[in-house]
This record gives C-alpha cells, sequence and structure tokens, in this order.
C-alpha cells in the first residue's frame, strides 16, 4: 500500500524507513516554535539538560504572542527570560507586536514543503497549509529537538477530506470546518492526520487554506496537510522559505476515512455558544442580537479576513451599541491593512483595529471581555464557556464576514448578501 | 520504568482530563504537592488519598484527552502512580507520559476492579490479574519508548543516549 503525506514526511526525516500509521519513529526535525504561554515551562526542561551548547537552537524561533503586551509583572519577566535564550542561544526572536507565532513562522520564511516542523501549540497544525508536517508539543519535546535535532513521533492514521468545488462567494474556508465540526463533532478527527484536497481547496488563497489547517485542531487533528501547487510556492519564495521539497500522497494510500463535502452549496456557517461543534446555518440564527464582534485570531485574522470586514463596513458605521475589535495576525498584515487603507476605513467605522497578538483570543490580556449576557459573535477558534473572561456571555463563532455582517446591523446576518463574488484582500 | 509492575487497582472514568485534575492549572497559586493531594477529587473525591505509591490507575477511554501540560504527569508521578491503564489516551498526554517516565498500556479494560492486584508485564505485552485467572496481552511499547521510560524520561534518556541510539 501506498504512502499519505503524513507518513511520506515522516519516513523521509526518519531517514527513509518504510512507516505506516501507528508505528514510532525517531525523525529529524526541521524548526521548533515556543509561545510564551509555554515557553518558562520549556525553558525549564531545557535547563535540566546538562547541555550548554544546544546546536539546533537556530532552528528555534520564540514568539512573544500570548501575552503581548504583557498583562502582569511575571509575564513581563518571562519575555525577559525569552530574550535572554534567544541571544544567547541564536535563536530567533518575534517580540511583542510581530504576531501571533502560527502567522508569523511562514512569514519569517521558517518553513516549506516536506518539512517538519513542531511549536508548543496545538494550532501548529496551520502549517500544513504549506505542504508541511506541523503538529502541537510540550516543552519537554522542545528541549530534545534543541539538544538533539529529533524527536519521536507515533504516525497517525490519515483522513482525506475532498472539498469538490470552489466555494461560493460570501462562504469561506471558515465554514467548511464548521460544517465538519457539525458532521464529525469536536473529537472527529482526534489523532488524525487530515488531508484536504479537491477544486474546494485549489481555488483558495493562501489565507484560507491556512484556516482550514489551523482550525483543524478544533476537530482534534494532529495535522491537516495540503498539496502543495503554484500558489504555495509563489507564497514561500515571496516569503524566502528554503527550497520546498513537494510531497504527493500515492494514489493507493491508506486512509481510515474518506470524505466529500459539497462546497458549492455550503451555506455560511455559526457555531452556537458554548460548543464549537454546535454549528447551524447562519440563517438559522439570523435576527440574533449581537454586541460585542471580534475579528482576529491564528484562526482568522490575516488580510483576506479583514478585507472582508472592510468591504462590509467601509462607508458605515457599527450599529449603534455595537463594540467591534479586529486585531490582525501579524504586524506584517497590519502594515498591509495600513497601506490598502483598512485601518481607516475600519476606524471611521468605529472599529477598534489593535497590535497583533493573541491577548484578545482567551482573555489574556483582558481587554475584550463582554459584560453579562452580551452576545459575542467572533471569527476565533474557541467559544467554551468563560473563553472571553464571562462565563454568562455565549460566543458565537462564525467566519469575519459574517461577524462583519452581525456589527453592521447588530443582530446575526447572513453575509452572502454583501458579496456578489468572492473577494481577497 | 520497570519492566514488571505490581499494584493495586484504582479506578477512574472515561475522558479523564488530566489538566483539569492533575495540574495546577486551574489551581493558581498552589503547588504540584498540593495538586497530587487533591488529584482527581472532581470526578473521585478522596482518590488521592487512598492511593498508595506503586498502585496502578485504570481508567476509561482517551484518559487525559484535550490535556496538554506535563505538569499533569509529574503530579501523576509524585503521587507514585506506577502506570496507567485504558483503551486509549490522549495524544498529548501519551507524549508527556513517556516523556516524563509514566508508563502507560493501551488495552481494553473489561474485569479490571477496584483494589485488584494487577501485575504488568511492559516488555512482554501482558497484563495479569492472578486471583481471577485474568490474563491479557496488549502490545507493548517500541524499545526506544521502553528506553525512554527505563531511563525515568526523555532528557535522562538523551543525557545517557544523546545520538538516540539504544545499541
Ligand atoms: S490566537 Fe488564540 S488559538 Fe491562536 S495561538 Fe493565539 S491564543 Fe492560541
Amino acid at each position: 500500500m501506498g504512502l499519505t503525506l503524513v507518513e511520506k514526511i515522516l519516513s523521509s526525516h526518519a531517514g527513509d524507513i518504510p512507516v505506516k500509521a501507528g508505528d514510532m519513529v525517531v525523525a529529524n526535525v526541521d524548526f521548533a516554535m515556543m509561545h510564551d504561554a509555554r515557553a518558562p515551562n520549556a525553558l525549564k526542561m531545557i535547563q535540566k539538560l546538562k547541555a550548554s551548547h544546544l546546536p539546533y537552537a537556530k532552528q528555534t524561533a520564540l514568539v512573544l504572542d500570548h501575552h503581548s503586551p504583557p498583562q502582569n509583572i511575571e509575564a513581563a519577566n518571562a519575555h525577559i527570560a525569552m530574550r535572554a535564550f534567544a541571544k544567547q542561544q541564536g535563536s530567533h526572536l518575534y517580540d511583542t507586536g510581530d504576531g501571533i507565532c502560527h502567522q508569523v513562522l511562514p512569514e519569517g520564511g521558517h518553513l516549506s514543503c516536506g518539512d517538519l516542523v513542531v511549536g508548543t501549540d496545538t494550532h501548529s497544525t496551520t502549517y500544513g497549509a504549506f505542504n508541511a508536517l506541523g503538529t502541537g508539543v510540550e516543552g519537554t519535546d522542545v528541549a530534545a529537538v534543541l539538544m538533539t535535532g529529533k524527536l519521536w513521533f507515533k504516525v497517525p492514521q490519515s483522513m482525506r477530506i475532498e472539498l469538490l468545488a470552489p466555494l461560493p462567494p460570501g462562504v469561506w474556508a471558515k465554514d467548511v470546518t464548521l460544517s465538519l465540526l457539525k458532521r464529525l463533532g469536536a473529537e472527529g478527527a482526534n489523532y488524525r492526520s487530515l488531508e484536504y484536497v479537491g477544486e474546494g481547496v485549489s481555488a483558495m488563497g493562501i489565507d484560507e487554506r491556512m484556516t482550514l489547517s489551523n482550525h483543524a485542531a478544533e476537530l482534534g487533528a494532529k495535522a491537516a496537510i495540503l498539496e502543495a501547487d503554484e500558489k504555495t510556492l509563489a507564497w514561500l519564495k515571496a516569503h524566502g522559505a528554503r527550497e520546498p521539497r513537494v510531497v504527493k500522497a500515492d494514489s493507493d494510500a491508506g486512509y481510515v476515512e474518506r470524505l466529500s463535502v459539497d462546497s458549492a452549496h455550503l451555506a455560511p456557517q455559526l457555531a452556537r455558544g458554548h460548543q464549537i461543534d454546535d454549528v447551524c446555518d447562519v440563517g438559522e440564527m439570523a435576527g440574533q442580537k449581537v454586541d460585542l464582534a471580534f475579528v482576529g485570531t491564528c484562526t482568522n485574522g490575516r488580510l483576506d479576513d479583514i478585507a472582508q470586514v472592510v468591504h462590509i463596513l467601509k462607508g458605515r458605521r457599527l450599529a449603534s451599541g455595537v463594540r467591534m475589535i479586529v486585531t490582525p495576525a501579524s504586524r506584517h498584515i497590519y502594515l498591509e491593512a495600513l497601506r490598502l487603507g483598512y485601518v481607516e476605513a475600519l476606524t471611521r467605522a468605529g472599529v477598534m483595529v489593535e497590535p497583533a497578538g493573541c491577548g484578545a483570543c482567551a482573555n489574556i490580556t483582558s481587554h475584550v471581555i463582554p459584560g453579562d449576557q452580551q452576545v459575542v459573535i467572533s471569527s476565533a477558534n474557541r467559544n467554551f464557556k468563560g473563553r472571553l473572561g464571562n462565563p454568562s456571555s455565549p460566543i458565537l463563532i462564525g467566519s469575519a464576514a459574517t461577524v462583519a455582517a452581525a456589527a453592521l446591523t447588530g443582530k446575526v446576518t447572513d453575509p452572502r448578501e454583501f458579496f456578489v463574488d468572492r473577494i481577497y484582500a | 520504568m520497570k519492566t514488571l509492575i505490581v499494584g493495586k487497582i484504582h479506578l477512574l472514568g472515561e475522558k479523564i482530563n488530566t489538566d483539569l485534575h492533575c495540574s495546577t492549572k486551574y489551581l493558581p497559586g498552589k503547588d504540584s504537592a498540593y495538586a497530587a493531594k487533591h488529584a482527581f477529587d472532581g470526578v473521585s473525591p478522596g482518590f488521592a488519598t487512598s492511593f498508595a505509591t506503586g498502585d496502578v490507575i485504570v481508567a476509561g477511554s482517551d484518559f487525559g484527552i484535550n490535556s496538554s501540560r506535563e505538569q499533569a504527569i509529574q503530579v501523576l508521578r509524585l503521587m507514585g502512580v506506577a502506570a496507567v491503564i485504558a483503551p486509549s489516551f490522549g495524544r498529548q498526554f501519551f507524549r508527556n507520559a513517556i516523556n516524563n517516565g509514566l508508563s502507560l498500556v493501551e488495552a481494553p479494560i473489561e474485569g479490571l476492579s477496584q483494589g485488584d492486584e494487577v501485575s504488568l508485564d511492559l516488555q512482554e505485552g501482558q497484563l495479569k490479574v492472578e486471583k481471577k485467572s485474568l490474563v491479557r496481552s496488549f502490545s507493548a511499547l517500541p524499545t526506544f519508548a521502553q528506553a525512554i521510560l527505563n531511563a525515568g524520561g526523555l532528557i535522562p534518556f538523551l543525557e545517557a543516549h544523546p545520538d538516540w541510539s539504544i545499541h
């Protein structure tokens, strides 16, 4: 039997030995990431190593994104330690305001097709958008990678998901994942590696593909790897990535499950608070009043997302009484949004545009807290009770366009009425 | 890791999130020793108090699901847990357990009851409850994973085998 994408990448990194799902292998890691929420533990583990020289530290990035800007002394001190470590070991450092780890890694040219990349975060699946294996690990794992350049892996089973056709106007990658969450449940792809294929994926730009790979974490996936095409290669080249080693799944590869999504007829989706897999068509909740709108995070805070918001809000005003915050996923995206006039258009519409980071996503910096019973609509990835700091407040999750349409009208609104074509930044 | 473990069984249910029950994530200001004294109180009050060093946890499927912190393993080790037997484990929990020297046995748990004395041969992949004449085989971990456990975790393993080779 042939090999899936994840089997191919693990096999090539384990010295071209034959591997199959279920095997455990020791593989060479191309790049590792630790962010400020988990780096304190990783640095503790690294200290346990007696090695003073960490030969692979240069293939590592430390990202100050969760506590950005730091909300207390402990967080600020953790940043001091991370900066010092990066300087001493020659690791890459992304400081506060540079952006969210999963955005700055690809933008910084740190990964390419065929790579094996680990990060101290569940959404490390994002790197799969670039035909790489990206997966989440913990501090001891990172310590091992810094010292030896290798790590052990259990080869996951794979699941193939085909998007049969391009998405219609007003419907986005976010809606695809939400529809899968409805179909499979929040643990429906536990420990599996997903492969998204088909015309629906080819039609997407890189921003949407990153949403697909990133949001696979909510399905429980360990990785979500896409095929590479000209768009992938052009993007990587423009960002100074290493020479790509494109991987393709064999035609007789073994999948535990194959699914197809009728993407041409998909409607915008909405997850109701407090469960990410309690999903319905936006239409079913149309008219529900909303109080607080948020567009950002590693899932949907990219330029395409911001362009959707601008498309809906430009020259208009937020509904009276609605508060809206937009957080670009990186400084680079922020600068692009400035250059394109997006920040001005949003600011005039009444939106607060803030520097890049994770702060708003999990109530880390506590500045997006809803009031009692206030209804939040958000493009983030998680909506469990209290995620934004107020358990009485339900969080609805939808695409950036769905969030913007609700912010404009003050109630859940089908965003398709604003789009005759698919638009990109 | 001892390749032979003999210990008393303590039962837990399905889908236990160890971040919730075995770390200080939800107990700000408390340390691991405190977490170890109160581990699993939320699902089985007094669990840690009746637990003795060398005992074994037997749990339902997906033990450690959605648990990403290795501190949870350190708390289990502080409690003296010799091994955990469950039909399946959370992915990151599984990694963290091996990396921090906690033995896991992936096997069906039918017939295993509270208080039974279970013996585990981790190298051969065999589980026995003698008084019930119950014998069950499970797939033993690959040699290098056993070597990591034997060393007490990934960091001590790498100190001894910096090139990951065990020969
Ligand atoms: S944006 Fe949210 S989900 Fe993404 S890495 Fe940051 S905290 Fe995690």
